[in-house]
């Protein structure tokens, strides 16, 4: 797919729901080619899990960091030159246990980066424990007798601290998660994606397929859009929200980049000098 | 006074302007162009408690605050209690007669004086820097100027409160420390604020942290100039966001810093372990308390030595340093930015509250600094981790059509995660390459301070510890040779072969002896004596010229 596939040994079980989330990132960044974006511009950040290894397979630079870590070296790329484009990929035990407080932070300050959250629901790696988004009574191997602990609902809660673009999608269907990266995408400001799929030693693409349903109509205010996060079930996709507020780098520096139009070495010695009397 | 240095000290509860009357005191010693050396002894805690800050002036270069005051000022009576032996030969104590009675002072009721003014308690301050003004002759009207330049606040009040006390205090000690002008004024700046200044004379674009005492100065200061150098400056949610946030930025080729101290740093290690295999250029300042784990967040300590020079798991280059002087903290910190650039890995500047939170008047050659120059790829495909002579691979920023992949896995020369037996084995030696790489650099500049003594015993110190020693040295008119090491990590023992078998001595701020384990270990120094100060506070020349002549 024009280079976007670097020559690495995929690792994935056959049939896992991180072969779709691979195919429709290629396809809407080529989609957003299309539109003028350039591919050099983006860069790509991953935790560590299954949904990371999608960072080998894909030919585009970036920073395969520590678990729950990817949304912190997100922010910090695009701190440092707000020209760049950062897609971020994270688990749902990555982004939702390891790595909460970074996933919440970087949407309450509405960095101007996507989250994607490939959600199998598990944390299949290490070999199947129970994840930030397990329902209870799921046996593994840490919790033999069942998980007892509820699940976060991802959505409400990324809606709740700030994000100003809110999507669930489904590995299961290419066209739907492709449109809805490229909105998230081309949205300024945190965008966030859960993105449903099975992995396959734990569950089957039929728990799914039968379940999953398109969200009626898009809510218009941010309380229209937590109410229905609540109210519907956790396979329902679409774009639950989306609102414009201030992305972070704006706030922090306004329309300067600290790398493009950084002091000379001159420059700084001067100002030092002053500083001093 | 003690030799030729005069030595102020001001105490009272936090709220009541303890450390800015310091502070103007220096600035007054420096105005004059006398040598200052400041110390604030604080409290972790917003009101109340005892706080003091010492002022030690000489026209000499002075490297400490003595703790035996000339002239001391007493807010509150646990004050006079807490410095009843801080009293030179000579000295006067100033105390607040509206709390109690002294008789060994001179009692002045800053209390019922302020109480006819609206920030009453905020100008006790402004009523020491009066008194401090009588003492050493300074005119009613320069003492005005400086209240009105260093007290922006209800001015025409705090005038008339310190003409006030100035009078009051008159027949009791106008102009009974007389203090010579020195040769030219210099800048009054503390260690913290070196570093950040180097770090931004070195190249700094990015700095991430998140507030710990002793290193949020840097935090505050590099946020208040972020406008004025073009810095991005951030107050990240942990210090595990601030160092991961930093290594993105590095990616982008922004020259990237971090700064906490102990506790911060432990969260900060896996960072560092990120940026030995990712082979990121990191600078981190430890500034160190005393610990473990929250231990004793306002005072000082040298504690963190072993932790710095192994922080992060896995085999990696480590560069550590830690600046002697303020002075050195300039240079040094925009010196390790250009080393985590030249040899990518992480660098870390220890030091400690000591040097951090001091202020001294400094002498610099501002434009005497690194630039950090990394090496670039120039053409041709690219590979992140390219296999080369010295273990150092191109750096290439984007946007660029190459792919540039950074790995925390362990991976081949394209960045691509790699279980290969062989490709592990390589991307080690690799990496070790740049120990040897970096050795043969730092054989070419100052990694070790050596000033030669007449005396055959060696005292060897470092971080602030070298500058307690000076002045202990100077006090006690002793002349044995000083060894400094500013490099830990690699540590320069091939600078130190001659003193090994000579009789050395170390002073250290650490209950297991730290530095001079490493001494021992990494450069063989046979060391007959260790003296350790491990109570949070640092040494008092006096005090330590005492320990130090019973050994040598």
């Amino acid at each position: 797919m024009e280079n976007l596939r670097t020559d690495a040994e995929i690792t994935w079980c056959t049939g896992c729901g991180n072969f779709a989330i691979l195919t429709s990132v290629e396809q809407a960044i080529i989609q957003l080619e299309n539109k003028g974006i350039k591919r050099h511009e983006i860069l790509i950040t991953a935790g560590i899990g299954c949904h990371a290894k999608i960072f080998d397979y894909l030919n585009l630079s970036g920073i395969y960091g520590l678990h729950g870590r990817n949304s912190s070296n997100a922010e910090g790329m695009k701190i440092a030159n707000p020209d760049l484009k950062i897609l971020s990929f994270s688990g749902d035990g990555n982004g939702l246990g390891e790595g909460l407080a970074h996933t919440l932070y970087a949407a309450k300050r509405n960095q101007d980066i996507t989250l994607i959250l490939h959600n199998n629901n598990v944390y299949a790696l290490t070999t199947g424990q129970f994840s930030s988004l397990t329902e209870p009574g799921w046996k593994g191997p840490s919790t033999p007798r069942g998980s007892f602990e509820i699940p976060f609902n991802a959505i409400s809660l990324l809606i709740e601290v700030g994000a100003t673009f809110v999507a669930r999608s489904y590995a299961g269907d290419i066209k739907h998660l492709t449109d809805t990266l490229i909105k998230a995408i081309e949205h300024e400001g945190f965008s966030f994606i859960e993105v449903l799929q099975p992995a396959m030693p734990y569950h089957k693409w039929e728990e799914f397929k039968d379940k999953v349903e398109v969200i009626d109509n898009k809510p218009r205010t941010k309380e229209e859009a937590l109410t229905l996060a609540r109210a519907l079930h956790k396979f329902t996709i679409g774009v639950f929200y989306q609102a414009n507020r201030q992305v972070y780098h704006k706030g922090l520096y306004g329309d300067y980049n600290p790398l493009e139009n950084k002091l000379s070495r001159n420059e700084r010695i001067d100002k030092i000098r002053k500083i001093l009397g | 006074m003690v030799n030729d240095v005069f030595t102020f000290l001001v105490g009272g509860k936090a709220g009541e302007g303890v450390k800015k009357a310091g502070s103007v005191a220096a600035h007054i010693f420096a105005s004059i162009g006398q040598r200052v050396f400041q110390m604030d002894d604080y409290m972790s805690l917003i009101r109340g408690g005892h706080n003091f800050s010492i002022v030690s002036t000489s026209t000499r270069w002075i490297t400490s605050h003595y703790m035996k005051a000339d002239l001391l000022v007493n807010f509150d009576k646990r004050s006079c209690e807490t410095h009843i032996n801080d009293v030179a030969d000579g000295g006067i104590v100033f105390y607040n007669s509206d709390e109690h009675e002294d008789v060994n002072g001179v009692g002045i009721p800053f209390s019922s004086e302020a109480e006819k003014y609206p920030m009453k308690n905020l100008m006790y301050g402004v009523g020491a820097v009066a008194i401090l003004s009588s003492a050493i002759g300074m005119k009613k009207e320069q003492m005005n100027q400086s209240i009105k330049n260093q007290y922006p606040r209800g001015i025409e009040n705090n005038i008339e409160y310190a003409n006030t006390i100035y009078e009051m205090v008159k027949d009791e000690c106008y102009g009974k420390f007389i203090l010579s002008k020195g040769e030219k004024q210099r800048p009054l700046i503390t260690g913290n604020e070196a570093i950040c200044l180097g770090a931004i004379a070195g190249g700094l674009n990015t700095y991430y942290g998140y507030p710990m005492t002793p290193a949020s100065s840097i935090l505050h200061f590099l946020a208040e100039q972020a406008e004025n150098f073009g810095l991005a400056v951030v107050h990240a949610e942990s210090e595990l966001a601030a160092i991961n946030m930093a290594i993105g930025s590095a990616f982008t080729g922004a020259r990237s810093m971090v700064g906490t101290s102990g506790g911060g740093f432990s969260l900060m290690t896996e960072g560092i372990s990120l940026a030995g295999i990712t082979e990121t250029p990191l600078l981190c300042i430890l500034s160190m308390r005393p610990g473990p784990a929250t231990g004793v967040p306002t005072y000082t300590e040298q504690a963190d030595l072993s932790f710095a020079l192994s922080a992060g798991h896995g085999d990696f280059l480590r560069i550590v340093a830690s600046p002697g002087t303020i002075e050195e903290a300039y240079y040094l910190t925009a010196e390790m930015l250009d080393l985590a650039w030249k040899f990518q890995t992480p660098a870390i500047l220890l030091t400690e509250k000591q040097l951090s939170e001091s202020s001294m008047t400094i002498d610099l050659d501002v434009s005497k600094v690194k630039w950090s120059e990394p090496r670039m790829h120039k053409k041709g495909d690219y590979k992140r981790y390219a296999f080369t002579d010295d273990g150092i691979s191109p750096l290439l920023f984007p946007p660029s059509n190459e792919i540039n992949k950074w790995n925390s896995y362990e991976h081949d020369e394209l960045g691509i995660t790699t279980e290969n037996a062989d490709m592990i084995a390589k991307m080690h030696e690799k990496r070790n390459d740049k120990v040897n790489a970096l050795v043969n650099h730092m054989k070419k500049i100052k990694s070790v301070n050596i000033i030669c003594g007449e005396h055959p015993t060696n005292i060897f110190a470092y971080g602030s510890t070298y500058m307690s020693v000076l002045e202990a040295l100077k006090y006690g008119n002793l002349n044995p040779t000083i060894v400094q090491p500013i490099y830990l990590s690699p540590f320069p023992s091939w600078e130190l072969e001659q003193f090994k078998e000579q009789d050395n001595i170390v002073v250290e701020q650490s209950i297991s002896g730290q530095f001079t384990n490493l001494l021992t270990e990494k450069a063989g120094i046979n060391v007959r004596i260790t003296i350790k100060r491990y109570d949070g506070r640092p040494f008092d020349p006096i005090e330590l010229s005492k320990k130090i002549s019973e050994v040598l």
